[in-house]
């Protein structure tokens, strides 16, 4: 009876079909015809996705009783043996095969013509969702969502543009209904910080109103009087209420229940005073030794920024006040280190109009005394000249003063090029701030500035004659920086150390050594270990522990760790707080090991088997702190107990 | 007889116009009734409400001891239905038609309703759209007669028909049908029509039956023709 019922439909909706499938092979056609006019292949390909399926499937769809209303066959299809959600489920599966049988051309096609492919390809669309490489999916998911919606209506009046014209309305009116609730604080909340979470409330909530359409369809087919059009008007309306509030509530559900992918993290930040902070999705907290517990610093869900004072009393941090979608303030905030005395220095508020809300903060670096907070905003990323507004700020932490300093074109750059910057540290005096700055894409010309709050004027440090691959922490003290740089391609990655008192360079590397890794300062800031990988004569490189001393100005101590690249790129060094010890991560070795400060190895410790991705070491107090990338928690172990605990 | 039908407290309402009020109707197995009523009395509101094309306001329908509804369609197999407007699906041609039909009834006698094309001179090729109203109907009894139904409803059916096709529905059809044991409700307006057929009378007026009789006693009892019996008791109410 179905396969009888289906193929009528097929039957009798041929004609159409036909039509269609000649629309979507002319639209297509345009690809190779137009092979030259890129602008003609694209809005054919846009019409093909965003107008043709749209279209055919209102049209199918509203043509699902067509038959039966024109040749007043109704009454004998009801009359025949059969159930009637037989009736409604035959047809609809004949009119989505004929949706599909079209989607199946143009995915052919797609396939074939590497231009289908390529414009379709990488476009972000519809709603402030930004749907990387999707929508030819999100195309036929709405096509079949209309689909959906004028089939269910189909069998509620004769008048077939009526029933197009009203699934066009409730899929426009579910759009908007979409906008609006994007427009809300949780909606904008949900579309800026986690999209994916809100394209997926969107498309559930797409599948509840299309199932409760088809329900309330399906309820009418069977109950109400097909002769009584008004009836059956009313009829559908009492059935689709409440399966509307089921859908509402399944959106609800889904919107409070669902987890936020990818939006569970956990990361290292920095250290000040030998003890570390890690921000989460929930907000920031440090270790604290002294306490042997984690401390919530900040508990906001959207920080962007987050940095601590060298000497350990202020911590600063932005985040996002959003009040809806299209009102966002960001905002930037003083604490202190034990969570105290916090105070918003812009964002919201009788101040709010001092600082360019329109612009995003860029960087954020806390003078070593903590009294202030240099702030660089993304004005100097733009390469819009003259700017409307100068890049560099400073505010004191109390709150009593918010300052703009001037640009200057050396160091922010003219309108030919754009760079990246990036606030490096404080001069140790509190009276100059260090900007690294990169052109974008062009990773040599690398330079250092020195930007003098005094006379509000900038000269450089390092020239742009090398490369630099990153620049290391300030030192414990505040007073020095290393940078890995290289002078040409083909040259070894050099260390150097800049002195922030004298602000003079020196080179730590020796003859062909690489430097491989990150440096670790130990907590008194006067040895850093790193690894280097050393060239050997008829055998592969080795990766080498190497302990500097600045006191000493000579490589202390050295171990040769192994000759995996592999292994030592999962290796992570770390000082015990009185600098007698170095922990090394060693996923190979799936544990700790434990040195000397002359690098001789003293023991080690195994991870647990429960911990499954272990990264990211550090050492506060005696405890060792490790990351588990897997599962985003943070677990300690007691180097004195010799016991693992969960921190986080 | 055994009981085939019983219909109970029946109403139905289009609007504020009620067609059916408390409707009651026990059919026995393998007799022919005649249902008589005036134009617009609720025959073919009826026929519809049994062939579950439109759902009752209220009341029961019990066939062969089986309480039926709305969405039940089983009992459809064993039904049969000519109505009084043919409406066909008008792009099928003639055998497509009967092909699918052929899928809904498990007792479809492909060579009847071969032969009843033959009989009725409908072309299988022809499209359902391009035949005359009297060539619909012939249709429809084709469709309805392969079907072999236990239970057939005529409803008004030779209202199109030409006069040797009536003759031979009226005289050889409804004889063949009700000899092999079938049930027919034949609903009409045209009372002169029955009076050949018909073996138990039943007439509905304002939303009711009125009368429902074993036609021998009913001609026993008012020895006057049909239509003089019908129009009087339809005047009386």
């Amino acid at each position: 009876m179905f396969t009888a019922l289906y193929f009528k439909e097929w039957r009798e909706k041929a004609l159409l079909f036909s039509f269609e499938l000649g629309i979507l092979i002319l639209l297509l056609l345009a690809q190779p015809i137009f092979h030259q006019k890129r602008d003609i292949r694209e809005w054919t390909a846009y019409a093909v996705l965003l107008l043709f399926f749209p279209f055919a499937a209102l049209l199918l769809g509203a043509a699902g009783f067509e038959s039966e209303y024109r040749q007043g066959a109704w009454a004998y299809l009801f009359s025949r043996p059969v159930r009637k959600p037989v009736i409604w489920l035959a047809k609809f599966a004949a009119l989505l095969s004929m949706l599909a049988a079209l989607w199946l051309i143009f995915l052919a096609a797609w396939v074939a013509l590497p231009g289908v492919r390529e414009l379709v390809s990488g476009t972000r669309i519809l709603l402030g969702f930004t749907v990387e490489s999707g929508l030819p999916w999100w195309s036929l998911w709405q096509s079949v969502f209309l689909l959906t919606l004028a089939f269910s209506l189909s069998l509620l009046h004769e008048r077939q543009f009526n029933i197009l014209f009203l699934a066009l309305l409730v899929g426009l009116g579910l759009t908007a209904a979409a906008w609006a609730v994007l427009s809300s604080k949780a909606g904008g909340f949900l579309a800026w910080v986690a999209p994916s979470k809100a394209l997926s409330i969107f498309l559930i909530s797409q599948v509840l109103v299309a199932l409760a359409f088809a329900a309330a369809s399906v309820m009418t087919l069977v109950k109400s009087d097909f002769s009584q059009t008004r009836k059956q008007m009313l009829s559908f309306v009492r059935w689709v209420m409440p399966f509307l509030f089921l859908a509402i509530i399944g959106t609800a559900a889904w919107a409070l229940l669902a987890p936020l992918r990818g939006e569970h993290y956990l990361s290292y930040l920095d250290s000040t005073g030998g003890e570390p902070y890690y921000i989460t999705e929930r907000g920031v907290f440090k270790y604290s030794a002294a306490a042997n517990r984690i401390l919530w610093l900040a508990k906001a869900k959207h920080i962007n920024y987050f940095i601590a004072s060298a000497s350990g009393g202020k911590v600063a941090y932005t985040a996002f006040n959003i009040e809806s979608r299209n009102d966002i303030a960001e905002e930037l905030w003083v604490a202190n280190t034990d969570g105290t005395g916090r105070k918003r220095i812009i964002g919201r508020g009788p101040r709010e109009n001092e600082w360019p809300r329109e612009v995003p903060i860029a960087d954020l670096m806390m003078s070593p005394d903590g009294t202030k907070v240099a702030i660089l905003s993304a004005h100097a990323y733009i390469s819009q000249r003259p700017r409307e507004r100068p890049p560099l700020w400073i505010a004191n932490t109390d709150g009593s003063r918010l300052e703009s300093f001037p640009d200057d074109p050396a160091l922010f750059g003219d309108s030919a090029e754009r760079y990246y910057h990036h606030l490096v540290t404080w001069a140790q005096d509190g009276k100059a701030v260090l900007i690294e700055k990169r052109p974008y894409g062009k990773p040599k010309a690398f330079s250092l500035w020195l930007y003098d709050l005094g006379s509000r004027t900038a000269r450089i440090l390092l020239d742009n004659a090398v490369t630099a691959s990153w620049v290391s922490p300030v030192s414990p003290r505040g007073d020095c920086l290393a940078i890995k740089y290289q002078k040409s391609p083909e040259k070894p990655w050099r260390l150097a150390l800049l002195d922030l008192k004298s602000l003079e360079t020196t080179d730590l590397s020796k003859g062909e050594d690489r430097v491989w890794s990150q440096i670790s300062w130990d907590k008194q800031g006067d040895r850093m270990a790193y690894f280097i990988r050393r060239a050997q004569a008829g055998g592969p490189d080795v990766y080498v522990l190497v302990v500097y001393s600045r006191a000493a100005k000579k490589t202390v101590a050295q171990k040769r760790m192994t000759t995996s690249e592999f292994s030592a790129l999962l290796f992570w060094p770390s000082w015990t707080a009185d600098g007698e010890k170095l922990l090394v991560l060693d996923r190979v070795a799936n544990g700790l090991r434990v040195f000397g400060p002359d690098l001789r190895e003293q023991g080690q410790v195994a991870f647990p088997a429960w911990m499954n991705t272990p990264a990211g070491l550090q050492v506060a107090g005696d405890q060792a702190l490790v990351e588990d990338d897997k599962t985003d928690s943070l677990w300690r172990f007691d180097l004195g107990k010799k016991r693992w605990k969960k921190l986080y | 007889m055994s009981e085939l039908l019983r219909i109970e407290r029946l109403s139905k309402s289009f609007g504020h116009h009620r067609v059916l009020s408390d409707f009651e109707l026990a059919v026995e197995a393998g007799r022919v009734y005649g249902l008589l009523g005036l134009n617009g009395e609720g025959k073919t509101t009826l026929a519809r409400i049994l062939m579950g094309v439109i759902p009752a306001d209220g009341g029961t329908i019990t066939f062969k001891g089986r309480r039926i509804t709305f969405a039940d369609s089983a009992f459809k197999r064993d039904f049969g239905y000519v109505p009084e407007d043919p409406f066909f699906y008008e792009e099928m041609t003639v055998q497509g038609l009967l092909d699918f039909n052929a899928h809904f009834y498990p007792r479809w006698d492909r060579k009847r309703a071969s032969s009843d094309l033959e009989r009725f001179a409908l072309d299988p090729k022809s499209r359902v759209g391009t035949l005359s109203r009297g060539m619909k109907l012939k249709l429809e009894l084709a469709v309805a007669l392969a079907a072999a139904p236990e239970f057939l409803i005529l409803d008004d059916p030779t209202s199109g028909l030409d006069v040797p096709t009536r003759q031979d529905f009226l005289r050889d059809i409804i004889r063949e049908l009700s000899a092999s044991g079938t049930t027919i409700l034949f609903a009409t307006h045209m009372v002169h029509e029955l009076e050949r057929i018909v073996e138990r009378l039943t007439i509905l007026h304002g939303g009711r039956l009125i009368l429902d009789e074993d036609f021998e006693k009913v001609k026993a009892q008012y020895q006057t023709s049909l239509e003089d019996i019908f129009v009087s008791l339809v005047a009386r109410g």
